[in-house]
């Protein structure tokens, strides 16, 4: 197993920034569009500005959900409830929070990161991940655009789904 | 009593401390967040909904195909995605591509790869996005056929 694949320790790291490549790979590109259409790249800016904007009130929200999990629940009471011993129960709350969550998915992956790092199953992730298709605030949209047929036999289909790429998962990549 | 002040202490950090920890490391986990922001955007631009609609070619197999691989290459809200969909559907282009399409516009993410492997593995994400893709094509499939059957 690769150390990158490994699942890591928050608390024990110093703090480093992470993702700085990519940043700086964003700029260049940034810079190109800008040099070649300025308008587009400022365009792209502005989009990029407004999901800033949109996403920073689920940003705190999550750091909070972090910090309150951390706060109540000790690293072995997580890996109780989402690790190996977790049963049929860490299932459901991981289908359930991928329901339930909001804003994108990359808000997301340090709660996810912290909580793998506390014992989290990665098949609870997966889990996590492909029910958040389900989109309960946009489900009226759905069957508005769709019909309620589709949007409930795809709803069905796609919690299955969920549960069994995860069953897969815990397959490909078993965790003691 | 006093004993198990004193053994409770060091155990259980204030809330402030914890909250304190948690914005650290999302606080160093920001520049990959605001790459992955600045790609959507980048996308949201390049990416036009005329682009993406103009690729499927009216098979159904090789639709669903291109509406999975669609629905991961383009960023933004899910409802731009049942916009699209529901345009498509218009157009004469088949439930099953739409599905696929609507399916990956939220488990899969090419901006967010990079952030994903960062953040969970690179084997982890080659898994999961595999597995993503794999689902897309068969939900979309199995969704479909059930639609109409009942209808």
């Amino acid at each position: 197993m690769k150390e990158q694949d490994k699942p890591f320790k928050n608390g024990d790291k110093p703090f480093v920034f992470r993702g700085k490549y990519l940043l700086f790979i964003v700029l260049i590109l940034y810079g190109l569009l800008f040099i070649g259409n300025s308008q587009a790249a400022q365009l792209a800016l502005q989009k990029s500005g407004k999901t800033i904007v949109k996403i920073v009130p689920i940003l705190l929200m999550v750091i909070l959900l972090t910090s309150l999990l951390n706060f109540f629940l000790q690293a072995k009471q997580i890996a109780r409830h989402l690790g190996e011993e977790s049963g049929g129960k860490g299932w459901f709350w991981a289908l359930a929070a991928g329901v339930i969550s909001h804003g994108p998915m990359y808000i997301w992956y340090p709660l996810l990161e912290d909580l793998r790092s506390h014992g989290m199953k990665d098949a609870f992730i997966v889990v996590f991940f492909a029910s958040r298709t389900i989109k309960i605030p946009l489900l009226p949209i759905m069957i508005d655009y769709f019909g309620l047929t589709f949007t409930l036999v795809l709803s069905f289909y796609l919690l299955i789904g969920a549960l069994i790429q995860g069953l897969i998962m815990e397959i490909l990549q078993p965790q003691n | 009593m006093d004993k198990k002040q004193t053994k409770r202490s060091p155990q259980r950090p204030t809330f402030r401390k914890v909250l304190q920890k948690s914005a650290l490391s999302f606080l160093a986990l920001s520049p990959l967040l605001l790459g992955i922001i600045g790609l959507v955007g980048l996308f949201q631009v390049l990416v036009t909904p005329k682009m993406l609609a103009a690729l499927f070619k009216g098979n159904g197999v090789i639709d669903t195909l291109i509406g999975t691989l669609a629905g991961a290459t383009a960023p933004g809200n899910p409802v731009v995605s049942y916009l699209l969909g529901g345009e498509l559907l218009k157009q004469g282009i088949s439930l099953y591509a739409v599905s696929a399409f609507v399916i990956s516009w939220v488990t899969l993410g090419l901006t967010q790869l990079p952030a994903e492997v960062e953040v969970f593995g690179g084997r982890f994400t080659l898994y999961r996005n595999i597995l993503a893709f794999l689902f897309t094509m068969l939900i979309a499939t199995l969704t479909t056929l059930t639609v109409q059957v009942l209808t």
